[in-house]
């Protein structure tokens, strides 16, 4: 067992699963989509992403590539979080803010997923 | 570029994800602590806004308490998060600056920006490998002619030495092995722009493997290697290099040459030394008997050519069993005694053949005290032992760096001079003397630069247009001051190319024709007056008339009216 690839898949499972806790429920609902879990997907798909560099392999590149569209969607949706709640002082009650807040995060939960999969096919390739 | 992202990038995983790392557990943090907005009703941070004072405490930023006084709590946590991000940050600044010092980086910056300077070099460069005193010397002599050149060199130091050199041009440098595939690509064997490669190193094998790599590669390049093995140099010519320098066979041969006849020696060092640097013209060697101190490498080139032209030599070596030498006094021959064994009264010349300098200074002088008149041939084996060999006063020195680069000049750089000096080897001795004389008396004793002429439309728009219009154009046009016509300009031409038959008695009544090749030798002021004769039709319609025509269009008619009326 290898201790590198079990951090490694660690973080990109864990990444996803935060990413989908986030994501799932009512799309207009705030209380069905806990900013915490947000901020904790935000942290950990950073260090996966950072877990990902330097790999000059193809798949090394895809894996990177996944990651930064999952960061990319993931802050933007805190961003318009964060706009639209007035720095989080008030909460939100514009259904279609909300809306996209919540459909970025699915964005990113896609990559996530091609991520995770890039993650299995490269296991079973490798067939040790 | 790729690999230096990936290693900087690699190397910075663990402080980005410590980084990272700690401002979430500052932000999460301080969202946690109770606080108290401006009416004291309890109130929580939310988490953009713990990021953002997060962001501006961790970069030492500090804009306050924003956006009410904190409480107890959060200031404790800000305390701690103080710390927190701010030993991560500096743990992440510390951790770049090692890896800009880290020699793997360097190593990879400084590839990188050589492969760009290759690249980016749009003109003819020569590739040399192997800086050594010869490489040193070759690139001094390209660097005066404004030919660029790409070092190669396992040493760091040597190129070092390059850097801080005064050179015209900026010189792309590599340190690698250049026997290696990899490094010979970066250096641009496969760039048009690459004009030929020379392997300098005095390392046979160093050299051997160069030539190998460089013929697998590209087997069209041109390739000068030096050897001074003569199995070596049999291995390289086979592999197929362009040509093989062997400077002691050199030299030997050169000995023979000047024993032979001075004067083709005299002219043929004239020309192929480096442009501006002293030349000194030498008496000819005496034929009698002649002493050869060291029976190396160099001494052996020395004596075979000294007894092919039918000269009777004794031998002084101080290690005859290495050598290989049957027949020889033992001794080094800088004391009295052996000199005398040798018979240094009724020889006419001494060879100082050893490989250390000292030894063939003491040789030079001893030999100068037993017998004043003889001739003293030395060999000089470093550079910088330089002055000591001009008090020496030898009539003859070799320096192994200096015949090398003569004969890189001559095959790589200079293709028809080449052709020139092989024409001369076959002429009469009285007519190189008379043109070795004519072209010292005209332009100096410091060694010419040599350029060629073509005739046509590019290179020499105003004679073609010339000649366009039916008029007879001389050579003579080419050899006179375009500011005043009486004057000589400071150049010879050496060689005439017309249709493939090469003439080297040139008249200045020669009439040109399109599509001819000249080669010319000369100061370089002579070659920059040439272009302005070959370039502007009034400059050379001085030359042919003797009158200034007029410019414009408007005197051109005003004086055309003037002389018709007349």
């Amino acid at each position: 067992m290898n201790t590198e690839k079990v951090v490694f898949g660690f973080f990109i499972v864990l990444a996803m699963t935060l990413n989908f806790g986030f994501f799932i429920g009512e799309y207009n609902n705030l209380l069905h989509h806990p900013v915490y879990e947000l901020f904790a997907a935000i942290v950990v798909n950073l260090i996966a992403t950072v877990l990902k560099f330097g790999d000059r392999t193809q798949i090394g590149a895809i894996h990177l590539s996944t990651s930064l569209v999952a960061d990319l969607q993931l802050i933007t949706s805190a961003i318009v979080w964060s706009a639209v709640t007035d720095m989080g002082e008030i909460p939100a009650s514009d259904i279609a803010s909300i809306g996209s807040v919540v459909s970025l995060s699915g964005g990113a939960f896609l990559a996530n997923v091609t991520s995770v999969v890039i993650l299995i096919v490269e296991t079973v390739m490798m067939r040790r | 570029m790729n690999s230096i992202i990936f290693i900087v990038l690699r190397k910075m995983r663990v402080p980005l994800i410590l980084l990272i790392l700690c401002y979430a557990i500052a932000v999460f943090g301080l969202t946690l602590m109770p606080g108290v907005d401006e009416l004291g009703r309890p109130w929580h941070m939310s988490l953009s806004q713990a990021f953002y004072v997060i962001s501006y405490t961790a970069t030492t930023i500090g804009f306050g308490e924003i956006p009410y006084p904190f409480s107890t709590p959060q200031r404790l946590w800000m305390l701690v998060s103080i710390y927190l991000t701010v030993i991560a940050w500096i743990y992440a600044i510390g951790k770049i600056i090692t890896l800009i010092q880290e020699p793997t980086l360097k190593r990879a910056i400084t590839e990188q920006r050589f492969s760009r300077q290759v690249k980016h070099l749009k003109e003819p460069f020569f590739m040399i490998c192997g800086y050594g005193e010869t490489g040193r010397n070759l690139l001094e002599a390209l660097d005066r002619m404004d030919l660029r050149a790409v070092v190669i060199d396992i040493d760091e130091a040597r190129l070092n030495d390059l850097l801080i050199s005064n050179f015209h041009y900026d010189i792309p440098t590599l340190c690698g092995d250049a026997g290696l595939p990899a490094v010979l690509e970066t250096a641009g064997i496969y760039n048009r722009y690459c004009r030929g490669v020379f392997a300098l190193a005095d390392d046979d094998h160093a050299n051997l493997a160069v030539a190998v790599a460089l013929r697998l590669l590209n087997p069209k390049l041109p390739l000068l290697c030096r050897a001074e093995e003569e199995g070596m140099a049999e291995n390289m010519a086979g592999i197929g290099a362009t040509s093989v320098i062997n400077p002691y066979r050199s030299f030997g041969e050169l000995l023979g040459t000047a024993i032979r006849s001075i004067h083709h020696y005299n002219l043929g060092d004239w020309l192929t030394g480096v442009p501006g640097q002293m030349h000194q013209t030498i008496v000819s060697p005496p034929s009698g008997r002649w002493i050869v101190c060291g029976y190396g490498r160099f001494g052996k080139a020395v004596v075979g050519s000294l007894q092919q032209e039918g000269i009777e030599t004794a031998i002084i070596e101080a290690d005859p069993a290495l050598t290989g030498c049957t027949d020889c006094l033992v001794g080094t021959g800088s004391e009295a005694g052996t000199l005398i064994k040798a018979g240094i009264a009724d020889a006419v010349g001494i060879v100082a053949g050893t490989n250390n300098d000292h030894m063939n200074l003491g040789i030079a002088m001893m030999a100068r005290k037993l017998s004043p008149n003889i001739f003293i041939v030395t060999r000089k084996n470093h550079h910088f032992n330089g002055p000591l060999f001009e008090h020496v006063q030898a009539d003859l020195t070799m320096q192994t760096s200096r015949i090398i680069s003569h004969e890189c000049l001559g095959h790589l750089v200079w293709p028809l001079l080449t052709t020139f000096l092989a024409l001369m080897k076959r002429k009469p001795n009285d007519w190189v003397e008379q043109i070795y004389r004519e072209s010292v008396d005209l332009i100096g004793l410091r060694s010419p630069e040599t350029w060629e002429i073509t005739i046509n439309e590019d290179q020499t728009p105003a004679i073609a247009e010339a000649l366009a219009q039916g008029r007879e154009v001389t050579l003579d046009v080419l050899l006179r001051d375009p500011g005043d016509t009486e004057r000589p300009l400071r150049c010879v031409p050496l060689l005439h190319f017309r249709a493939d038959r090469k003439r080297t008695d040139i008249r200045p009544d020669l009439l040109l024709a399109e599509g001819d090749c000249l080669l010319f030798c000369g100061r370089d002021s002579a070659q920059k007056r040439q272009i302005q004769v070959m370039r502007n039709i009034n400059a050379l319609d001085f030359l042919l008339t003797g009158q200034v025509q007029p410019n414009g269009l408007l005197w051109r008619w005003f004086t055309q009216r003037h002389s018709n009326t007349r």
